[in-house]
């Protein structure tokens, strides 16, 4: 039975701290009531966490690719260019300087090109573009086509002439699907 | 609400258990991270159109040629826009040879007026406009030997702009099929 009178019993408190008041430390009291101390153990806020990785987790998810980086020589300046299409898997013709390379093969230069100054095939390139056509229709199903790409690498300050030789080579070694790899700009909406 | 005391019965307030959650939103995050490619590689594609052989057994076909959109970019000044059916000049359009820089990118060039000619051209002449139909006009390009790749390229992107629909196609395709004249 209650020894206090009707007029001390607080039928309604004052709003307060309540939490571990009961814990009979002086320090704990401290704590809970305040005391100008910041808490040492401030919990981490879980939500904005959870959020923010899953709006990473969903971008990084949309901008996936599969189709895995291309080996670009970094000597070589691409152009750049708005409409274009997405990369695809095919043999890499790269022009650097005066070297031609397949798959990063030497298959030949340029040099007789310009110094003759005209139009003409390139013979290693030619040779080695046709053994890898051969290569595929041994690997593959009869009849399956031979889809004939091939991408060109090409540095942006390279001649019209250079480029139409090696483009008329890859054509007659059985690769009329030319590419040219450049880089992609925004498009600009006009 | 919990029965607390249990008394045979399963909560039903249970708690999502955070940390196995957020292993796993961060072990996304580095793998997408780790194997994220950012370059932005692309191509713009040229075909060779390089016909086969005859077949003897096959009627020639008497068909007339289509109309090809011949673009000229041997003159220093413009660039000549010339519609040949065959052999026939169809029709010849000058437009001046206008280079502009594109911001942020050094020795990167564009030309919007052979663009924006290019475009109203395939509308008048084109022809193969409607969506049903399958084949894509041919435009050829005739290039001088000293011509630096980056302009050649502008002019191929150019040639590019005009898009129509495709039947079955998701997005607009361009209206031209682009190829090289190596003389």
């Amino acid at each position: 039975m209650s020894t206090k009178s009707f007029h001390d019993q607080k039928m309604i408190a004052k709003p307060g701290r309540r939490l571990l008041h009961f814990v009979p430390l002086r320090f704990v009291q401290r704590r809970v009531q305040g005391g100008g101390q910041r808490p040492v153990d401030a919990p981490l806020n879980l939500i904005p966490m959870i959020d923010f990785l899953v709006v990473i987790a969903v971008f990084l998810l949309m901008s996936f690719s599969t189709s895995g980086e291309i080996p670009v020589d970094k000597s070589i300046r691409l152009p750049k260019a708005e409409n274009t299409l997405d990369m695809l898997e095919a043999p890499m013709v790269a022009i650097t300087g005066s070297q031609i390379l397949v798959d990063g093969t030497p298959a030949g230069s340029t040099r007789a090109i310009e110094e003759a100054n005209r139009l003409q095939r390139i013979d290693e390139l030619f040779n080695i573009l046709k053994s890898k056509r051969e290569l595929w229709t041994q690997v593959h199903d009869a009849q399956r086509p031979f889809p004939g790409v091939v991408v060109l690498q090409v540095d942006r300050d390279v001649p019209a002439l250079v480029v139409k030789s090696v483009f008329q080579t890859a054509a007659f070694a059985g690769y009329p699907n030319v590419s040219f790899m450049v880089d992609r700009l925004p498009q600009s909406g006009g | 609400m919990s029965s607390g005391n249990g008394g045979g019965r399963r909560t039903v307030d249970t708690e999502i258990n955070l940390i196995p959650m957020i292993d796993l939103l961060v072990c996304i995050v580095s793998f997408l991270l780790i194997t994220a490619v950012w370059s932005q590689m692309a191509r713009v594609n040229a075909d060779a159109q390089v016909p086969g052989p005859p077949d003897p057994d096959k009627e020639l076909d008497p068909t007339p040629p289509e109309k090809m959109l011949h673009v000229e970019m041997r003159d220093e000044e413009k660039f000549t826009l010339i519609w040949k059916q065959g052999a026939t000049v169809v029709n010849t359009i000058d437009v001046p040879r206008k280079a502009v820089d594109v911001s942020g990118s050094e020795g990167v060039v564009r030309f919007p007026d052979l663009a924006t000619k290019i475009a109203e051209e395939w509308k008048l002449n084109g022809s193969h406009r409607d969506a049903s139909d399958k084949k894509l006009d041919q435009a050829v390009l005739h290039t001088d030997n000293r011509t630096p790749f980056r302009e050649v390229i502008a002019v191929i992107d150019a040639i590019y702009t005009p898009k129509r629909e495709l039947a079955g196609a998701n997005e607009p395709v361009p209206a031209f099929n682009v190829t090289f004249s190596v003389n």
